[in-house]
């Protein structure tokens, strides 16, 4: 059974369909990439199974489990994770404390138990501490903790923001353009770090446009096209792909 | 409890200035918590209003002591905000702020026209039995509470939501109910400094609770800055000050308060006291 399941998945603004009756298997473990022209609705896909818009038409299964009409903050519980395409991180913050709120469905303790400051509230934030820290490690980014996000370099924020989605261990992370606005050297230590993440066992499904990124490191393609799913399979596969060639450099003659 | 004399005089003299001190930082308090986590509410008049009129009656009409009337007090103004939290919290920015405005005005009008609740003379004759140092223990307590969830998991949730609340919720904060959770806490403050206030200066009026103090109150967070509990109540106590140190002015006491204000907001964007908390609780 796969990891994530969308059928025919669609959501509408005022009369245009951003994402049309998508049906999409991403199966359990590795890298998965999301391409399309701009507009393809791909982002609108990401916003869809993060829970951040709510579909028009279809469902959304995770695990076996319909998050379809579940919140984000639910489906974030329920172990996906995200990165966004203009970095959204906390600035004020500092980098710890990002990667610290990243963890949040991990603290059981409520209000009460802060409010009389039991043990067991210090021992949850000291394994907390613990997991950012290896997060904020794996991403390069320790020394960097106690900086505000906001002084961060474009490059390190992005990183930090995959620090802050991958915290929990998530099932499956979204990594909507990670490497745009990268260069080369930056843009292959990405790639080493994704593979890293699906290697730990998350799953991850990615919408990218520097190609030679996205075959270097998915397993499958999914292609699409002004909202419309026109292509899954192996990545060598979709380059020779008729309809993928025409979506990205239009018909010949 | 025997003070030197000489203290004994001050607080005396001051007696309205020491309360209004120790009513303001808790009010001030009241807005910081919903400013906190993002939500422009301005509701902390009307529920100091409701904390006061219905402690004042239950003191005035039932004679209960003050120790039973002060928790009661926070009774009224967290079924209010349960009552108005449903629908208000689908709405965020400027038009949270209206519509909270607006509720307070409709308290208001029902202060003004309601027989048993005094109307336009509003209520008095209310036993003057909230003590100074009790107003402070509470304002100690609030300052050390909020300090303690603000460090927490809790207090890192709440700065997310008000940074970008859609990115906060894809880190599985539930921000509708981080959202009624404030506002009731934020009741409950403001219901509380409102229930002292009544039994500290023995008489309340519906103009107490209207659009100027929703205002004032907003100004306490803003001069003062968020950026930990101590800001606002920095804040309140500068503005209840200022009046008073301004006094020689008369007249223009007002419009020198106001320029006070705009100069912060335009100097001053983080507020008086800028630093912000950490937020780490190990």
């Amino acid at each position: 059974m796969s990891l994530l399941a969308l059928r025919r998945l669609s959501r509408h603004y005022a009369g245009i369909a951003a994402v049309d009756r998508v049906d999409l298997d991403v199966p359990g473990g590795g890298v998965h990439a999301l391409i399309g022209p701009n507009g393809a609705g791909k982002t609108t896909l990401f916003n869809l199974i993060s829970g951040l818009v709510a579909p028009s038409a279809g469902t959304i299964v995770l695990d076996g489990t319909d998050v379809t009409r579940r919140g984000p903050e639910v489906r974030a519980r329920l172990g996906i994770a995200r990165t966004f395409q203009n970095i959204r991180i906390f600035g004020a913050m500092t980098a710890l404390e990002n990667v610290l709120t990243g963890l949040h469905p991990r603290f059981a303790s409520g209000l009460g138990a802060v409010l009389v400051g039991l043990r067991r509230v210090r021992r949850e934030e000291r394994q907390a501490l613990d997991r950012a820290g290896e997060a904020l490690a794996l991403v390069g980014l320790q020394r960097l903790a106690g900086a505000p996000a906001a002084t961060l370099s474009y490059g390190d924020a992005r990183r930090l923001e995959i620090a802050r989605a991958i915290a929990g261990a998530p099932r499956l992370l979204l990594l909507d353009e990670p490497a745009a606005g990268m260069n080369p050297a930056e843009t292959m230590a990405l790639a080493a770090l994704v593979r890293l993440i699906a290697q730990a066992g998350t799953t991850v499904l990615l919408v990218e446009h520097d190609m030679r990124f996205v075959m270097g490191l998915a397993d499958s393609v999914t292609v699409l096209n002004f909202g419309r799913c026109i292509f899954h399979g192996a990545a060598e596969a979709a380059r020779r792909d008729p309809a993928v060639i025409e979506a990205y450099l239009g018909r010949r003659g | 409890m025997t003070l030197p004399p000489f203290l004994a005089d001050l607080i005396w003299t001051y007696q309205n200035v020491i309360v209004a001190l120790g009513v303001n930082g808790l009010l001030a308090l009241a807005m910081y918590v919903v400013l906190a986590a993002g939500q422009l509410s301005l509701g902390q008049a009307a529920f100091m209003g409701l904390g006061a009129y219905s402690s004042a009656l239950l003191s005035l009409r039932l004679q209960l002591p003050f120790t039973a009337v002060l928790p009661l007090s926070v009774v009224a103004p967290v079924g209010f905000a349960l009552l108005v939290g449903g629908p208000t919290l689908r709405l965020s920015g400027v038009y949270l702020a209206i519509a909270t405005i607006g509720l307070g005005e409709v308290l208001r009008a029902v202060y003004l026209n309601v027989d048993v609740l005094g109307g336009a003379l509003g209520l008095s004759g209310i036993p003057e039995a909230a003590p100074i140092w009790l107003i402070y223990l509470i304002l100690a307590v609030a300052l050390l509470l909020l300090w303690r969830v603000g460090r927490s998991h809790i207090g890192r949730a709440m700065e997310a939501m008000r940074v970008d609340a859609a990115a906060a919720a894809a880190m599985g904060v539930d921000v509708r109910r981080y959202r009624l959770g404030v506002l009731l806490a934020s009741a409950a403050l403001a219901g509380l400094a409102g229930a002292l206030s009544a039994h500290a200066t023995d008489f309340i009026g519906p103009n107490d609770y209207g659009f100027e103090p929703a205002v004032t109150i907003l100004s306490f967070a803003l001069l003062g800055g968020i950026g930990s509990p101590f800001g606002p109540v920095l804040g309140a106590w500068v503005l209840t000050l200022l009046p008073e140190l301004l006094r020689g002015f008369a007249d223009v006491r007002l419009v020198l308060n106001g320029v006070v204000i705009v100069l912060a907001v335009l100097f001053l964007p983080r507020g008086l006291l800028a630093w912000r908390m950490r937020r780490i609780a190990a």
